[in-house]
């Protein structure tokens, strides 16, 4: 067994009591276990701390603000070493610095921002649920390669030699100095925590001790040695990272098979470890991430191809394939770069896995993601080492540095054409006056408002984020990251502050459900006439009411995006290829590039929340589509038709990615057929230029909820032995047979 | 050359994943010789066109009753009656259907406007090793359709599988073998009684036409339906006579299952379905028993 029983009950409730209830929204809320007191303080007396050293640190520079309110965390934070863990714990996780940091500054910098340009559009965009701008501090990778090569004590050094080089030149200027200062206190302050570790592990005498104590011994002295040492390192930098420096590390490793491999296979040369003892090691790393249970769930991405073709699969990367499947657990979830190298054993295990519930697995292409990364100014080597930096999102390895995240709403323009550029929930003039929309004569006028109003929040957008964009290095000073990221180290320039490539990301919302919006303009106004601008406006002013049977027209539109209809899918990839064509190389306001993503993490939810009834027949307040997919339900003619829309846009625009979710039923991927039918539906998607993608094989819950809301799986098809039929055509008893055999399969 | 043959449609199914191997688009033709109790695809009986028409799904919208020159729908105190005695099987009320309540099977379509919607899938048979299956109903009742079709997917480099109860002339069959890679082909049972009673005609014809595509080396996988109380009596026999061919594949012994009540409501037909459904250890049992006899993969 990986891990025990008694140890993972352990493990699960080191973050939050596993019989209390949790709310992974609310993340970082929540204590597990019970830690010694003697080892340090409580959370509201480290609040209380650090509302007096907040006060007494008044006027110095925010990076050393910052910095000195991480050390006194890490300084005074309770810990644990325990007998059922490999891994260390810490007490305090709370994001205890947002409020005399990033919480505060962000507010002086808004009010800032609000002065030199004027106005407050950017408040206006984002109350009416239009434009969602953000500072991103979630979206970042720190060098893992210097973390495993260097090490704390390393990585500290180069700081050191770098300060004493700038100074000995005479070039040491005064905003190096403080970033030197500051990147040093927060390194010394974890090198001083796993001291303190180490020591309070001395004190302890049980069988993981000392293991556990070699590798924090180990992690003081130099540079990690063995795959415990860098697991244990990845965990330390992971937790003071992120919770104490409010810097999410979107990624374990450059690949956690890459990253891991030299210290896994000199373990094994020089018999430190046995190959089982690190699948227990990996088992209780991962372990760590399921029970923090971040909502955003933890990535990590494996596999991959080298510039000359080799694969960088390995013994490892199907190792860690091995322990995740027998833990059985969601998070983190695996990211799995796809090629034509990668081998199809390593695939077929995974397809696998998907096929036997697993739906934390992704395949990413690293054919589009190379097109896309070189298109925006990466070299060859850079595009194919990429790195996944967050859900789908790809980034130069150790050499970038997310600044802002930009949600963009698609179905706004619509709402705003239909009132002349105000939105109707709020009242707010926040769109374009691209005229009365009853007037509107052919289908190119309300074509080209849609196109205009867009362009308009884009503009927009791009003015208030630019400016925005030059307090990132005072709001939130990327100090754990940058001390890991050459350049910046080299440079003692914080990544915020240009040490390297700052991205802007641009995320679109909605596309399928635009594009199904506008295409039902096209039918029912101009193509079929069924109704008029002026009926629609009314339909849509009153959420539908009394005009259900032109909804009903509306849904079953026979344009709709993911069904292979050339119409739709013509109108999609030109709302696309607008959108890309806004930011596809242009720069901010660091130099750095502006990338679209066509991704909407909970922002198809939220976004439609505040949006009313749109032409496509959806109700107001209702979801969008996601990521690259159709609104949901309206694909509904099956998998090849949706993957022939998804891939009829040219993906690789998406400069930073997109995914399509597929489902499946199980009956048509059971067994070693299913298997080879799941890797053509991969293969295909992949060769037609696909980006991400992501399969969920129906269960039988799903067809539990396709049974209350049957309009959402109009395409459901249920054919067992080679029989078939449409779900929403069974009777509620033949429904239920089928469930129940799905429920047989699901064992 | 301008094909012109139609043939009545009664769905084009995408990514059929059980139909001759890998992902495969499969063409139901209307129209069968047999009439099998346990029937799935009821549509598939008749040869006329035919429309389903379930209630449970009609919205109200009254659109049917617009375009119906024929009255065949009315509606009355909100309630939607199809009076299918009037019904000429036009299908423009499937067209117009808002809550998509009414299907139509049966439209007619040729070679030509087949062709191309059959080969839009042709990156995911490429990749999965699938391609094409013409399936009923009855496909080979349209012998020359059906060979028209095949060749021109054959000139494609597309894979072609045809689905057949083998109830049919060996002409008929004659005319598809040079374009079809595979045939997937049912057996129901071995004694005549039995079969008549099952499917209404005699075995004879299905049986010879299975040892001629054998002995010309045509690949088949057989596929045996598993019906307890109707033809479970004929596995070892079935397992006996394929035990007598050489170039079986594969053999699928299919469950039996009831879902298709709702389709015989909806077409207004009576519901022949057998009530008992085959348990797994019926199924694990045939399938042994037919695994002893022949030297073939049995699932």
């Amino acid at each position: 067994m990986i891990v025990s029983d008694k140890d993972r009950r352990v493990i699960e409730n080191k973050y939050h009591l596993t019989d209390k209830e949790h709310d992974p929204f609310n993340r970082f809320k929540y204590h597990g276990y019970g830690y010694d007191e003697s080892t340090g303080l409580d959370d509201d007396e480290i609040k209380a701390g650090l509302a007096a050293l907040s006060d007494s640190l008044k006027g110095e520079p925010h990076p050393i603000i910052k910095a000195k309110l991480f050390e006194y965390v890490l300084k005074n934070t309770r810990i644990d070493i325990n007998e059922h863990d490999y891994f260390v714990g810490i007490y305090t996780w709370d994001r205890v610095l947002e409020p005399h940091t990033v919480n505060k500054w962000i507010y002086e910098a808004a009010d800032k921002v609000a002065l030199v340009l004027g106005d407050r559009k950017r408040d206006d965009l984002s109350a009416t649920g239009y434009v969602w701008t953000s500072l991103d501090y979630h979206h970042n990778v720190p060098d893992w390669d210097s973390i495993a090569k260097l090490g704390l004590v390393g990585m500290l050094d180069r700081l050191d030699i770098a300060y004493r080089g700038f100074l000995e030149m005479g070039e040491l200027t005064e905003s190096r100095e403080i970033f030197y200062r500051a990147a040093r206190t927060e390194l010394c302050a974890v090198i001083s925590l796993v001291e303190r570790m180490y020591e309070y592990s001395l004190s302890k005498s049980f069988g993981k001790q000392p293991i556990i104590s070699e590798s924090l011994k180990n992690l003081v002295s130099g540079a990690p040695q063995t795959t415990l040492d860098m697991l244990q390192l990845m965990y330390v930098y992971f937790m003071t990272s992120e919770s104490t420096d409010l810097f999410q590390v979107r990624t374990l490793g450059y690949g956690l098979d890459g990253t891991l491999y030299p210290f896994f296979k000199n373990d094994i040369e020089s018999g430190r470890f046995t190959k089982d003892e690190i699948a227990s090691f990996i088992g209780y790393f991962m372990l760590q991430f399921s029970a923090i249970g971040n909502y955003w769930g933890q990535p990590l991405y494996l596999g991959g191809t080298n510039p000359d073709g080799t694969t960088r699969v390995n013994e490892l990367s199907r190792l860690i394939l091995d322990v995740y499947d027998e833990l059985g657990i969601y998070n983190p979830k695996i990211q799995i770069k796809y090629s034509k190298s990668t081998p199809r054993d390593f695939l077929d295990r995974a397809l696998k896995m998907i096929i036997g519930g697993t739906t934390s697995i992704v395949f990413c292409n690293e054919e589009t993601i190379i097109k896309a990364m070189m298109r925006g100014g990466a070299t060859y080597e850079e595009a194919c080492m990429a790195v996944v930096k967050g859900c789908y999102e790809y980034a130069v390895r150790g050499d970038s540095v997310a600044i802002s995240c930009n949600v963009f709403n698609a179905l706004k323009p619509v709402e705003l054409v239909f009132n002349n550029g105000t939105d109707p929930m709020t009242e707010i003039a926040v769109g374009l006056e691209t005229g009365e929309v009853t007037e509107f004569k052919e289908f190119k006028d309300f074509w080209h408002a849609y196109l205009a109003q867009l362009d308009y929040a884009v503009s927009e957008t791009l003015r208030s984020i630019t400016e925005f964009e030059k307090y990132a290095y005072e709001v939130n000073p990327s100090l754990m990251l940058s001390l890991t990221l050459p350049a910046c180290a080299n440079t003692l320039t914080d990544a915020y502050d240009c040490g390297v490539r700052n991205v802007s990301d641009m995320w679109f919302t909605g596309l399928g459900t635009a594009t199904d919006a506008v295409m039902a303009v096209y039918e029912l106004v101009y193509e079929t006439r069924v109704t008029t601008l002026d009926e629609l406006k009314k339909a849509l002013k009153c959420n539908w009411i009394g005009y259900e049977d032109l909804r009903a027209r509306a849904l079953s539109c026979k344009h709709k995006y993911g069904n292979g209809d050339r119409i739709a899918d013509l109108y999609a990839g030109e709302i696309h290829r607008f959108f890309a064509s806004r930011f596809n190389g242009a720069k901010n306001g660091h130099g750095g590039n502006i990338e679209y993503e066509l991704h909407s993490a909970r922002s198809f939810i939220d976004m439609g929340r505040q949006t009313g009834a749109t032409p496509d027949g959806r109700l107001a307040g209702e979801e969008f589509s996601k990521n690259a997919s159709p609104t949901m339900g309206m694909d509904k003619k099956g998998i090849t038709a949706l993957i022939r829309s998804a891939t009829s846009l040219d993906l690789s625009i998406a400069d930073s990615g997109t995914c399509l979710d597929c489902m499946l039923h199980p009956s048509s991927v059971q067994g070693e057929e299913g298997r080879e039918i799941l890797y053509g539906v991969l293969s295909t998607y992949m060769s037609l230029g696909g980006a991400s993608i992501h399969f969920n094989i129906f269960n039988a819950d799903t067809l539990r909820d396709a049974q209350r809301h049957p309009e959402k799986y109009q395409s459901l098809q249920v054919r067992v032995c080679g029989w078939n039929v449409l779900w929403n055509n069974m009777s509620r008893d033949e429904q239920d047979a089928y469930i129940k055999r799905a429920e047989a399969i699901a064992e | 050359m301008k094909y012109t043959n139609n043939a009545p449609i009664i769905d084009i199914k995408r990514f059929a994943v059980h139909d001759g191997g890998g992902i495969r688009t499969t063409v139901f033709l209307k129209g069968c010789p047999l009439n099998c109790v346990w029937c799935h695809n009821p549509e598939g009986i008749s040869r006329r066109p035919q429309i389903a028409y379930y209630q449970t799904k009609c919205i109200g919208c009254g659109e049917c009753v617009s375009i119906c020159d024929e009255g065949a729908h009315t509606v009355a105190d909100g309630r939607h009656i199809f009076n299918r005695g009037s019904c000429i099987g036009c299908g423009r009320c499937a067209d117009v259907c808002l809550g998509g309540a009414i299907t139509f099977y049966g439209r007619e379509m040729t070679v030509d406007e087949l062709l191309p919607l059959l080969l839009e899938d042709r990156d995911f048979y490429e990749n999965s090793g699938g391609g094409v299956t013409l399936s009923g109903g009855e496909c080979l009742i349209y012998p020359d359709f059906c060979a028209e079709l095949l060749e021109r997917l054959k000139a494609e480099g597309i894979h072609t599988a045809i689905d057949t109860c083998g109830c049919v002339s060996r002409d008929n069959i004659n005319k598809v073998i040079p374009y079809t890679d595979i045939f997937l082909y049912d057996v129901k049972a071995i004694d005549e009684d039995v079969h008549k009673k099952c499917t209404g005609v005699s075995n004879s014809i299905i049986l010879e036409n299975l040892r001629y595509l054998d002995s010309i080396l045509k690949p088949v996988e057989i596929r045996m339906p598993y019906v307890p109380g109707y033809n479970s009596n004929q596995i070892g026999k079935i397992g006996d006579f394929l035990s007598t061919l050489s170039n079986v594949q594969k053999i699928r012994v299919l469950a039996y299952h009831n879902y298709a009540g709702s389709k015989y409501a909806a077409l207004g037909m009576n519901n022949t379905l057998p009530e008992r459904l085959p348990d797994d250890s019926e199924l694990q049992q045939a399938r042994e028993t037919i695994a002893e006899c022949v030297n073939a993969t049995v699932i």
